[in-house]
């Protein structure tokens, strides 16, 4: 039997930065390219520059993160993580991503595709001073492909398709 | 790698026989945070790399100042920085590590520095007086001091005070430090025998109240099990010597050897490798016990014997 999903999520945060290791800069919208990634982020096919930890890959043209993740954290490691220090690119509500790999789904007006589950970078810990690498791991947020692309804003809706 | 790109922004002589640069991402975006008295590494051609402290503002999130003393000995790196490094020129950097922090709850701070060891103490001066913490910074210095420019208006508070030992007799450090009282920290950064006369002068001091960084500061602590070892290339025959608790993926870069990494907290799986010679210290979360007699994850291997042979 095929369950229809229910959820409905939103974008609260979009973050991005042009290179490995520099501090995530908060936006109101970010433009997503089809095939490639986000403009003006790290991850966009085409801007190699050779840093292996956040070299672009097909798969992982955007990242997502569960708002709810920081909460978890919070709550089970007594860390407090900002949106800002995850590192991925869209921080959301109400999505369960862990679901989704394999999956297509709307944020916004664009569609995107999971590939895999995030992994965190151990390098996190040294940039965050924050002992944030073992709460992250299995819950690190969700890296897709864009399959068609568009802006995307804060308080735009994240839904199946 | 851990590997920041900056650009040259600005180069100019900052007291004698030193060059202060500008470090600023090539956009200008904001760099990775660095704490008052951390310090980065530059990555210079050639493989190599030489710490430096910061000593600009904290305050300035854009950019990484750094200050060269030359070096007598004629080592590469402080010569590549005063004559070959121009205002423009891309330099990699490492991500800022501070050993030498301000003590959070101290009640006061008081800096001692020789020569060229001032540079921690300038961030940690500045945010000590935003945190409205009393400091006092003593630097004994021969004839001109370094960077004069910074050091004017915190010796024209009164706060910090020039010794210029090449005119008055040479303060001991104990009259400079005053004694021991509840909160009050005492920090000092200069060459080896200044270190060693401020651990004596320190010496009755409350556990935790004395730190000293040396101009050359150690290297981040290695795991106690890590040992040196040869690190070995098979296809290409090259090797390199490790010291203990080296991080195996540049070295393995540095030989030529293509390896691919995401996590490099042997997790993800990313950076296998299979071994010939060992055995590896395996630190990673993703490989069975029967998957590593034969592969290694090299984000946080390390090796047991005396050479780490990899099929690369
Ligand atoms: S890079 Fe992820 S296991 Fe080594």
């Amino acid at each position: 039997m095929d369950v229809t999903p229910t959820w409905l999520g939103v974008v609260t945060h979009l973050h991005v930065t042009p290179r490995a290791f520099l501090p995530m800069r908060g936006m109101d919208a970010i433009e997503l390219v089809e095939g490639r990634g986000i403009v003006g982020d790290r991850y966009m096919i085409g801007t190699e520059q050779g840093f292996y930890s956040d070299k672009p890959e097909d798969g992982r043209q955007v990242t997502l993160f569960e708002e709810e993740a920081l909460e978890c954290i919070r709550r089970d490691h007594n860390i407090t993580m900002l949106p800002e220090e995850h590192r991925r690119n869209v921080t959301t509500r109400g999505v369960p991503l862990n679901h989704l790999v394999g999956r297509r789904f709307r944020l916004g007006g664009c569609l995107l595709e999971a590939t895999r589950l995030s992994f965190p970078c151990k390098h996190i810990e040294e940039i965050l001073e924050k002992p944030v690498f073992d709460p992250m791991v299995h819950r690190s947020g969700l890296n897709c492909r864009i399959l068609e692309g568009g802006t995307v804003r804060v308080g735009d809706a994240v839904r199946p398709v | 790698m851990k590997h920041v790109q900056t650009v040259v922004r600005e180069a100019e002589p900052a007291g004698p026989g030193v060059r202060r640069l500008t470090l600023m991402d090539p956009d200008g975006w904001p760099l990775p945070k660095a704490k008052p008295g951390a310090h980065i590494d530059l990555h210079l051609p050639g493989g190599l790399t030489r710490a430096y402290s910061l000593c600009g503002d904290p305050a300035q999130a854009d950019r990484y100042v750094v200050a060269v003393k030359r070096e007598g000995d004629g080592r590469g790196g402080s010569a590549f920085v005063h004559d070959a490094l121009a205002v423009g020129d891309a330099l990699g950097v490492s991500l800022p590590r501070c050993t030498f922090p301000l003590a959070p709850d101290a009640a006061e701070h008081v800096f001692v520095a020789g020569g060229i060891g001032v540079t921690p103490f300038l961030p940690m001066a500045m945010a000590a007086e935003r945190a409205g913490t009393p400091w006092r910074l003593h630097l004994l210095h021969r004839d001109a001091p370094p960077l004069p420019d910074t050091l004017a208006p915190l010796a024209e508070s009164g706060r910090a005070v020039l010794h210029d030992t090449a005119r008055t007799p040479r303060p001991a450090l104990s009259a400079l430090l005053g004694p021991a009282a509840p909160g009050r920290h005492a920090y000092c950064c200069g060459p080896a025998g200044m270190i060693a006369d401020f651990e004596a002068a320190t010496a009755d001091w409350p556990a935790g109240a004395a730190h000293v960084e040396h101009f050359v500061p150690p290297p981040l602590l290695p795991d106690p099990e890590a040992r040196p070892f040869t690190l070995v290339l098979a296809r290409s025959g090259r090797e390199a010597a490790l010291p203990a608790g080296a991080p195996l993926l540049p070295a393995i870069r540095a030989l030529g050897g293509a390896v691919e990494a995401s996590c490099e907290g042997g997790i993800c799986g990313a950076c296998r490798v299979r071994w010939l010679e060992g055995p590896p210290l395996h630190r990673d979360r993703v490989l069975s016990p029967a998957e590593r007699e034969r592969d290694v994850m090299a984000c946080v291997a390390g090796c047991a014997g005396p050479r780490l042979v990899l099929d690369l």
